[in-house]
């Protein structure tokens, strides 16, 4: 018997929730927050968004949503074309074909993870945008983004949790 | 059924897993690929990324102002707490700029009589565009702004874009309802400035640090921190004379500026539609000068 029709256009609704929450993240990263060199070092929301999905719920995340959510970054922040997209599909690489590693085990161990993970993006990140503007740009700026991302994990882990528990409980 | 759809995921799950590693890999190489086409500096991507900024722009502008209305709460219980101080400040401040008000009046009309006297041409009248600033640069690698106003409001490519302090930096794109803002900071960006005091011009080049880089300076140029930097105007793109910032340190060879503008509270900025005439034509340019009154009375046209 097939599923009534409503039920699959629930089950897609609730199914895409992920990929527009990320979505929506990428949006709200230019959000100019009036913090004193806040704008430079704005923490990478997207990045947890990305890294925790992929781990918890792989195929909601898939490789083509993780790289259209990049390429939104990119062009609403107005950085080099491609640059997020190569990160997030590295950190969804990662996170996807570790999940044995992590689900179903501590928080700190994810968070443990994600650690290892920002802190390799940030330098890949760095070593690229030298590269690209062939100069040595600023390394603090990535640094104290990174130390920001990595503090602010548990906050957005607790609050997707919460989501994957209640809406998307059964998909 | 059951054994069916197992027979069935048996072949389907080693193919589709191999589709996956497939479309993993080719989507890496695509952004590999458009980060070394962005160094082309297409027009496609361009275009491709103005129209997608201008789509979201009004949810960036509706999402900004509550996170507004929080900073501004914020900043009002913060002032709170040294009003009183705040008030004798700005009395004192206030009798002081009074003093240089008439100073610079009786200043303004001694130049205006001279410049009759000499016949000199005068600039051509730039008008500002205020625009609400709905994004900032979000990460390190770039440091630009979001503006809710484009090409509809007159603004284009070049155009300066100033604070209530001095200039922030110039417009790199521009869509039909949003533009992006090129800081001063920002690792492209390349001013050409003017010393106030010696006169020795140079150009203000971004590395992405806080204090941009004044290059290009005469080898004999008298430069000392404190000297105030101010816009050039060579090129006709940007008005001469706005002030952008001083001189913060000269060390062995690299001088670098302080600019004014406070950049954690951009909450509004003027985009100055500065038209030279004979050097910009109405055509390409629509809506400068020949789209307001104003421009009409001085021109004549």
């Amino acid at each position: 018997m097939n599923p009534s029709f409503s039920y699959q256009v629930n089950r897609l609704l609730r199914g895409s929730l992920p990929f527009w929450l990320t979505f929506l993240l990428a949006v709200m990263t230019v959000i100019p927050v009036r913090i004193e060199n806040m704008a430079t070092v704005t923490p990478s929301v997207v990045s947890i968004s990305v890294f925790y999905w992929s781990l918890q719920r792989p195929y909601l995340m898939p490789a083509p949503a993780v790289f259209l959510i990049g390429l939104t970054t990119d062009i609403m922040t107005g950085g080099p074309m491609g640059m997020s997209s190569l990160i997030l599909l590295l950190v969804h690489w990662i996170a996807s074909s570790q999940r044995q590693v992590f689900v179903g085990k501590a928080f700190i161990q994810s968070w443990w993870g994600f650690l290892l993970v920002a802190t390799g993006m940030a330098a890949l990140s760095w070593v690229i945008m030298c590269l690209y503007a062939f100069a040595f740009v600023p390394a603090l700026p990535f640094l104290v983004q990174l130390a920001l991302t990595v503090l602010l994990f548990p906050a957005f882990a607790w609050v997707f949790g919460l989501l994957q528990n209640s809406i998307l409980r059964h998909i | 059924m059951s054994l069916r759809q197992g027979t069935a995921s048996k072949i389907a799950f080693p193919l589709k897993n191999i589709i996956q590693r497939f479309a993993f890999l080719s989507l890496i190489v695509l952004s590999i690929a458009l980060l070394v086409l962005g160094k082309a500096d297409l027009v496609l991507m361009e275009r491709v990324r103005t129209i997608s900024v201008d789509a979201l722009s009004p949810v960036l502008g509706t999402l900004s102002q509550p996170v507004n209305a929080i900073n501004k709460g914020i900043e009002r219980v913060r002032e709170l707490a040294s009003l009183i101080e705040e008030n004798e400040r700005l009395r004192r401040e206030n009798e002081r700029l009074q003093k240089w008000q008439a100073a610079s009046l009786a200043l303004d009309k001694e130049n205006e009589n001279f410049r009759r006297l000499l016949n000199a041409l005068s600039d051509p009248l730039v008008l500002p565009i205020t625009a609400r600033v709905i994004g900032d640069s979000g990460g390190p690698f770039v440091r630009t702004l979001l503006l809710n106003a484009g090409s509809r409001d007159g603004i284009r490519v070049g155009q300066a874009v100033v604070g209530p302090h001095g200039l922030v930096g110039r417009i790199a794109e521009t869509g039909r309802q949003s533009s992006r803002v090129l800081l001063l900071t920002d690792l492209n960006s390349r001013v050409p400035v003017l010393l106030q005091n010696s006169r020795h011009k140079g150009i203000l080049v971004g590395d992405n640090s806080i204090s941009p880089k004044l290059e290009y300076l005469q080898t004999n140029a008298q430069v000392s921190a404190g000297d105030r930097v101010v816009t050039s105007g060579d090129g006709g793109m940007l008005p001469s004379g706005w002030p952008i910032g001083t001189v913060s340190s000269v060390t062995e060879g690299q001088v670098r500026v302080q600019a004014f503008a406070d950049w954690a509270r951009l909450e509004f900025v003027s985009v100055l539609r500065y038209d030279l005439p004979g050097l910009t034509d109405q055509g390409t340019n629509p809506g400068d000068l020949g789209e307001s009154r104003l421009g009409e009375s001085r021109f004549g046209n």
